[in-house]
């Protein structure tokens, strides 16, 4: 009995360090980590999704509700929130400096991502996320609860703003125009990159004009995941696809997609998980598209020019 | 005796093949929550409309007949009974939006729900969309549970939603900047809280009940006997027409259980997205209907491929209403007299132009509308009325 315990203990005090190890340096969480740190008061779970209503009719046990297109943007402005909003919506959700935020979503991801560089941008430190979200925590059969919970507001205050995670209009223009040494990275569908549609289907076409900013190179966001669970691939996988076209950390990278948020996927990936210098331009394809006397890259020749 | 013997047999035939039709819904059901492809929602989407369906005509839950019963002939049980399923739904939709929103003046809406912009074109649809359930004979869902029960007219009105809608989306970018953009979608919760939204409107119900029984004749003895026997409970479920109450008690709770777990109670969103594509092919609509696509309601919901849960939904209706009808005995295929047929076909315009302006029917507008504590529901209510008294005078001249 004594020679089978032995060992057995002695694996799982292993699994268990490694446990911890991972899940206080990686930047990703396992489903079976939230589950049991739904109530420990150092832990945030944040649900951010696309699609209104899946929060309420069913989320993770103890995550609280962040809606992306009213609680992270200041849509008249056509901005992220400001400085004094996300100081108010950290206070809200009883955030303080040294919670650990863990953020899951629908579509793999997509906008727990973008909450995360939001996060990151407003300097917090210690922002993951659910591998695999609700995707994955659907697929094991773990159980929702409809209850949002009452959390006790905090008093969040940003000290350290990381403005260098993010791209301006002025330095995309300046990279394509090879004044500044950075690589683009365009992570929407290879239709829209070509320029053979200016926005996928049954999205609005809000550019004037196709196409891609001059020396991106094309690598759709959901390359990244397995579609299976909706997991990000495994470090040295996703290293492989964005070297294979040039990205490879040896240069500071801006992303970019249509509207500014699915790029945030492929931020996450490159900046979190593989550690490179990458910043996400928000303005993305609706603004560059549209803006003056900006040099674009349209394969396909679609100029809007009127009837 | 051939004679007198062949009507059970044809009865028994019935009673076959609707049971053959319930097990097919449940078979259904099964299939879709274990396929990858459709999955829980779509399956809930199915068993929730196949229950609407049953509840609707084994209690004949119909707008239109529990309203004009009482306007026409001062009996109060329909009416009451729409009254009973606005209540709990009320009740319901307080206890699940309670769990989902923290603080109702924080400015979020409950998502999902059908809480609409407050404007002119309510008051417009309503109007219309009363009219044309007088001269068409029912409201959309009754059309639906009827169709069930063979009514061959049901099929033209529902034909004739189809132009309707196509008229209402011709109108709709000048109503649109007119009437509705710039108004506010009001959740009566937000302006002093959900108890006393809650008891505010409740109230309100309270007293319509009791104007309504006030005013009514004395009706029949109601029957209290409740079964002795265990054939006697299945005649009072499957046979005998369920009392008024039971069917609008059993609709509020459908209404709680869907927003739940799916998205409000309604049964328009596929007319409206079948007249938009006909419209669309036909080249008779403009290229964008302004706003339309943001206004909560049965108008929203986007395309999904062809088996969608709106379609599911009404497909499940269809079918348990028809299995029903079959046990029952009360499936009669008939066809419509010259009268009842303009007025179907005639009807189905109007409520397709009703529902397109106000974003649904009686029961996406309405009835959702109410249990989620929209204002919208409430505005539609009175110009429903409104057309309703119009029309009655109508349908009495097309069908005499």
């Amino acid at each position: 009995m004594k020679k089978i315990l032995i060992p057995l203990l002695g694996l799982a005090a292993i699994v268990n360090v490694q446990g911890e190890t991972s899940s206080q340096k990686s930047p990703l969480v396992s489903t079976e980590w939230v589950a049991e740190k739904a109530s420990d008061p150092k832990v945030r779970i944040i649900e951010v999704s696309v699609e209104p209503g899946v929060y309420e009719q069913g989320h993770i046990p103890g995550a609280v509700n962040v809606r992306w297109h009213t609680d992270l943007v200041d849509n008249p402005r056509r901005d992220i929130i400001s400085k004094e909003q996300f100081e108010a919506l950290a206070s809200r959700l009883g955030i303080t400096p040294d919670t650990t935020v863990v953020l899951y979503g629908d579509n793999n991801n997509w906008f727990a991502a973008w909450g995360a560089w939001v996060f990151k941008l407003y300097g917090h430190d210690d922002v993951r996320l659910v591998d695999g979200g609700r995707k994955k925590w659907e697929l094991e059969k773990r159980p929702f609860e409809t209850t949002t919970p009452a959390v006790k507001p905090s008093k969040y205050v940003v000290t350290n703003e990381r403005k260098d995670l993010r791209a301006r209009l002025p330095e995309v223009v300046s990279i394509a125009e090879g004044r500044e040494n950075a690589a683009l990275l365009d992570i929407r569908s290879p239709d829209e990159y070509s320029g053979k549609v200016i926005a996928p289907p049954g999205v609005q076409e809000l550019a004037v004009r196709a196409g891609h900013v001059p020396g991106a190179v094309n690598v759709p966001w959901k390359t990244a995941v397995n579609d299976a669970d909706g997991t990000f691939k495994n470090p040295e996988e996703l290293k492989k696809i964005y070297a294979e076209k040039g990205v490879d950390g040896s240069k500071p990278v801006v992303v970019y997609c249509r509207i500014g948020e699915r790029s945030a996927h492929t931020w996450f990936v490159l900046n979190e998980l593989l550690g490179y210098n990458a910043r996400q331009y928000d303005g993305s394809w609706t603004e560059y598209g549209n803006a003056v006397g900006v040099p674009i890259d349209n394969p396909s020749g679609t100029v809007w020019t009127g009837k | 005796m051939e004679g007198s013997a062949s009507v059970p047999r044809l009865l028994l035939m019935a009673r076959i093949f609707g049971i053959l039709f319930f097990l097919l819904w449940g078979a259904v059901g099964y299939f879709l929550s274990a396929s990858e492809a459709f999955g829980r929602e779509a399956a809930f989407a199915w068993v929730a409309g196949g229950a609407f369906g049953f509840v609707l005509q084994r209690s004949r839950f119909c707008f239109f007949c529990n309203l004009r019963d009482f306007l026409e002939h001062r009996i109060a049980a329909g009416a009451l009974a729409l009254l009973l399923a606005f209540a709990v739904g009320l009740v319901g939709y307080h206890v699940v939006t309670g769990a989902w929103i923290v603080d109702p003046s924080a400015g979020h809406l409950p998502p999902k729900a059908h809480i609409s912009p407050v404007g002119w074109n309510l008051l417009a649809g309503g109007f219309l969309f009363g009219l044309g359930m007088a001269v068409s004979g029912s409201c959309i869902s009754a059309h639906l549970y009827r169709l069930g029960e063979g009514a061959v007219v049901c099929v033209f009105a529902l034909l004739g939603l189809i132009p309707g809608f196509v008229l209402g989306f011709l109108a709709w970018n000048p109503i649109y900047l007119a009437w509705v953009s710039g108004r506010r979608a009001v959740w009566l919760p937000a302006h002093g809280g959900f108890a006393l939204a809650l008891v505010a409107q409740l109230l309100v119900l309270g007293l319509a009940a009791f104007l309504v029984w006030k005013s009514s004749r004395p009706g029949e003895p109601a029957e209290s006997s409740s079964p002795r026997s265990l054939r006697d409970l299945g005649r009072a479920v499957f046979v005998n027409r369920w009392p008024a109450w039971v069917g609008g008690l059993a609709v509020g709770l459908i209404s709680v259980a869907m927003i739940l777990r799916l998205e409000p109670l309604g049964v328009t969103s596929e007319f409206f997205r079948l007249s938009r594509h006909l419209g669309d092919a036909f080249g008779l609509l403009p290229e964008r209907l302004e706003g339309l696509d943001v206004i909560r309601g049965c108008s929203q919901r986007q395309a999904e491929g062809f088996l969608s849960r709106g379609v599911l939904f009404v497909l499940a209706l269809v079918l348990l209403s028809l299995a029903a009808a079959l046990i029952s005995g009360d499936f009669s295929p008939r066809w419509p007299r010259a009268g009842e047929l303009v007025g179907a076909l005639g009807g189905g315009v109007l409520l397709g132009v009703g529902a397109m302006w106000s974003f649904g029917c009686t029961v996406g507008t309405l009835l959702s509308g109410i249990h989620a504590s929209a204002l919208s529901g409430w505005v539609f209510l009175p110009a429903l009325l409104g057309g309703l008294l119009v029309g009655l005078p109508i349908r009495r001249k097309l069908v005499p």
